[in-house]
């Protein structure tokens, strides 16, 4: 079996869950006996050099020119190109469709001599790639669902995008989506038939906590606990309510600190919010964290909370849980599906998401039966057990 | 010759916690209970059980010379039929009245207070002994704990608390090949002097019983009817009133005691399953085989004790879930939390004279609230996630660790 898959990020040049899910989701395969060739795009033709991992020489990876950045928009996208030097410019045209239509081009026609037994494609960039790609080799489309426009942008989509999702999902012969939450979004706003979607939440690499680790945390009493925050700072991922949530511990309980972690354009903003609500002494703004900080962070912290307003999976949830943190996890998001050892609340409550956190911080015994239950799901959900439900997608598809 | 049939049904409602927040902790808002969820619940289950089912059985009570049945109304149902049901209240005391039921003793509030309290159990027991004479003009004589929770130790108070009878689950590992149609006993042996003064002090019945039978659960044909009725992937699914009465024949021994929630009229198998049907024809094929259906009471009326079995339970045992022990209510680090500290303030709350304060201690002993904490198989979807009021077990746990803390809070004040 060989699929052929058209990516737009992976590690170690990843922004976001997408790259980590699709390195995953790789390995996942490959480790399964399925060939696979992937095809992403990259700023500049020499930057990904650095494979780090020995499983992954397998991926025959075609570097394919492109400004292409996961997260785009359209503004964003006008910035990368004015850093560019003038002659360079022509090579990635000047919007963002343009830049898409020539990685389209080239992409295909790179891989066009393959003989893959199916297409596989990763969110809107690639969907046009992938239906043609599939078109041309005569084989079935799977298009993957990581994060839609809608939950990027708060239901205020860009019509371009949407259209282009929409494409996809009509091209494809089976999508993928990385939570059922995501699959209630695909039928009620694209109009998707549900049969046509199969749900494979990621997988995780996460380990669950040692039992010394757990143990610790039991034991140790904090002065000042701190409660943490870890993705964009954009309204998607619940900012704006994680703020919200704080001003309403810090009324009844000033002691507690809190950590953002994570950069983004709504900063300045965040930052006037706290100042404005009080919370000036008892925030920190981190700003992007490499791996090892945010290692660092999950292990401090004595809450994660994720306040996503839509969120399509959320693996930073597995791993907060995966160093013995308690979680709270909006209720628009996917991760609360495999998740069960955490509070669940709706991402506007933030009064309810104020009282879980107390909760936890009062009642020790809580707190110590959700740091050593939760990681049970990481168990469970290893990306060779999530590809190999991929794997079955693509046998139903090429058997029927 | 044919088994008589003993048919016993529990019946009871907990009273749900609010979503209670630590914002309201200490602010003297005394109610940690849902009034309007708990009364939307016992209407709904009134319409769809209580009152058809409690119509059904008068109707077939008083038609059929040899039909008897039984119940046990827990002390916190009572107090809801008086909220938000007296008609409820009044279609089981018409009941009463046809002297052919008969009303069994528990804990007034549901609790797990015989595995935690002696001294709560008795109290609760008694009040609960009370509240039916009062209600129903008659003393119960036999005995049924919260969820069937039962060992030798309970045996024996309930025989030092006066009763002569004790219900119990019929666990295989207990049994032993033996048929749990059979009239048991529970082994003989004499509690430590400082229980039976407890027990002594505060017994619901005038004197001790010299003996107890233990009536055991048939949980293969009680659960036919309680969880498999419906299910059309079970073998026996259609089950018809004919059929089950062949098997009820079939098992042999004295009498088969068919125990169950009394929800699963109408509530746990509706209506359109055909459950009410199947039970009215039950008592007409009865008669026509000459099957008599008797209380407990009847049963004990009848006992020799020379040809009873010793059932020998040093464990704890119930009947709920595949366990069949306590792990329902107990193990995990939030249920034996709240547990332990709702027990430990008892004699402070019992010191502070305060009616309101100590009833609301009361209601939170209910064995539900812990229930809802159960881990155990939440993520299959198993039957703790169908009886939970709430979101999750942590959210049970969140509501009533904050009514534990105003608990606190107002014994300090």
């Amino acid at each position: 079996m060989h699929s052929l898959m058209f990516g737009w990020e992976y590690p170690p040049l990843h922004l976001g869950g997408l790259g980590v899910a699709c390195q995953g989701l790789v390995r996942g395969l490959l480790s399964n006996g399925v060939k696979v060739t992937l095809v992403l795009p990259h700023e500049s033709e020499t930057t990904d050099t650095d494979v780090r991992f020995p499983s992954d020489e397998i991926v025959q990876k075609l570097r394919v020119c492109s400004m292409l950045q996961p997260y785009n928009t359209f503004e964003s996208f006008e910035a990368n190109i004015r850093k560019v030097p003038k002659n360079k410019k022509d090579m990635y045209g000047n919007d963002l469709g343009e830049a898409i239509s020539n990685y389209t081009e080239m992409s295909v026609k790179m891989t066009e001599d393959l003989n893959p037994s199916v297409v596989h494609c990763h969110d809107w960039m690639t969907y046009e790639a992938g239906r043609r790609s599939a078109e041309h080799h005569n084989v079935p489309l799977v298009a993957h669902i990581h994060a839609t426009e809608l939950d990027r942008t708060n239901y205020a989509p860009n019509e371009y995008i949407y259209q282009r999702e929409l494409m996809g999902f009509e091209a494809a012969t089976k999508i993928i989506a990385v939570s059922n939450f995501t699959k209630n979004m695909l039928t009620k706003h694209y109009g998707i038939a549900p049969e046509k979607i199969a749900i494979v939440h990621n997988g995780s690499i996460d380990r669950p906590p040692s039992p010394e680790l757990i143990e610790h945390k039991r034991i140790l009493k904090k002065q000042h606990p701190m409660i943490l925050f870890l993705g964009r700072l954009v309204t998607q991922k619940g900012t704006v309510q994680f703020l919200e949530m704080a001003s309403l511990i810090h009324k009844e309980q000033p002691e507690v600190n809190f950590v953002m972690a994570g950069d983004g354009h709504m900063f300045e903003e965040l930052v006037d919010f706290s100042c404005r609500h009080g919370l000036q002494d008892s925030i920190i703004f981190a700003g992007k964290v490499g791996s090892m900080e945010a290692k660092q962070l999950y292990a401090q912290a004595d809450c994660f909370v994720m306040p996503s307003i839509s969120e399509p999976f959320g693996l930073v949830a597995l791993e907060a849980i995966s160093h013995g943190t308690p979680v709270i996890l909006s209720r628009q998001s996917g991760a609360g599906e495999v998740v069960d050892d955490c509070f669940q609340v709706d991402f506007w409550d933030t009064a309810k998401m104020a009282d879980c956190v107390m909760t936890i911080l009062r009642e020790e015994p809580l707190a110590h039966q959700l740091r050593s239950y939760a990681p049970r799901t990481l168990n469970k959900l290893t990306w060779q057990r999530q590809a190999s439900h991929v794997q079955s997608v693509y046998t139903d598809l090429i058997h029927c | 010759m044919n088994p008589r049939i003993c048919f016993y049904f529990q019946v009871h409602q907990p009273y749900r916690l609010r979503d209670l927040r630590i914002t309201e902790v200490g602010q003297g808002k005394a109610d940690y209970f849902d009034s309007e969820k708990n009364h939307q619940i016992f209407r709904k289950v009134a319409e769809k059980c209580y009152l058809p089912a409690n119509a059904l059985m008068l109707e077939l009570v008083e038609k059929y010379p040899d039909f008897h049945i039984c119940y046990s109304l827990s002390g916190v149902f009572m107090d809801q039929c008086k909220e938000y049901g007296p008609d409820v209240l009044e279609s089981f005391q018409k009941l009463a009245a046809t002297g052919k039921v008969e009303f069994l003793a528990e804990t007034y509030y549901h609790s797990l207070a015989s595995v935690v309290s002696l001294e709560e159990y008795c109290e609760q027991v008694t009040k609960h002994v009370r509240t039916t004479e009062e209600l129903f003009g008659m003393t119960p004589k036999v005995f049924r704990n919260t969820e069937l929770i039962y060992n030798n130790e309970i045996a024996q108070i309930a025989r030092l608390m006066g009763f002569n009878g004790i219900i119990a689950e019929g666990a295989d590992s207990h049994l032993e090949g033996r048929n749990p149609n059979d009239l048991f006993r529970p082994p003989t042996f004499r509690l430590p002097a400082e229980q039976e003064k407890i027990v002594r002090a505060n017994r619901p019945l005038q004197k001790r019983a010299r003996d107890i039978a233990v009536l055991l659960k048939n949980y293969k044909l009680s659960d036919d009817v309680a969880f498999r009725f419906s299910d059309k992937s079970w073998v026996g699914y259609p089950l018809d009133a004919g059929t089950f009465t062949d098997w009820l024949m079939q098992s042999g021994g004295k009498n088969a005691n068919l125990f169950m929630d009394y929800e699963t009229f109408g509530e746990h198998q509706w209506e359109d399953t055909g459950i009410f049907d199947f039970l009215r024809e039950l008592p007409a094929i009865w008669q026509e085989r000459g099957i008599q259906a008797v209380t407990p009471s009847q049963v004990i009326a009848d006992w020799k004790k020379e040809h009873t079995h010793e059932y020998d339970v040093h464990e704890t045992i119930s009947w709920a879930d595949m366990e069949r022990d306590l792990s329902a209510w107990t193990g995990k680090h939030i249920q034996d939390a709240a547990l332990s500290s709702i027990y430990a303030l008892e004699s402070q709350v019992k010191g502070t004279g305060n009616k309101g304060l100590i009833e609301a201690w009361r209601r939170l002993l209910t064995s539900d609230h812990f229930y809802y904490m159960c881990t155990k198989y939440w993520s299959d979807g198993d039957v703790h996630k169908y009886f939970s009021p709430y979101d999750s077990p942590y959210e049970a746990y969140r509501r009533y660790s904050h009514a534990l803390a105003d608990l606190r809070s107002r014994l300090s004040a």
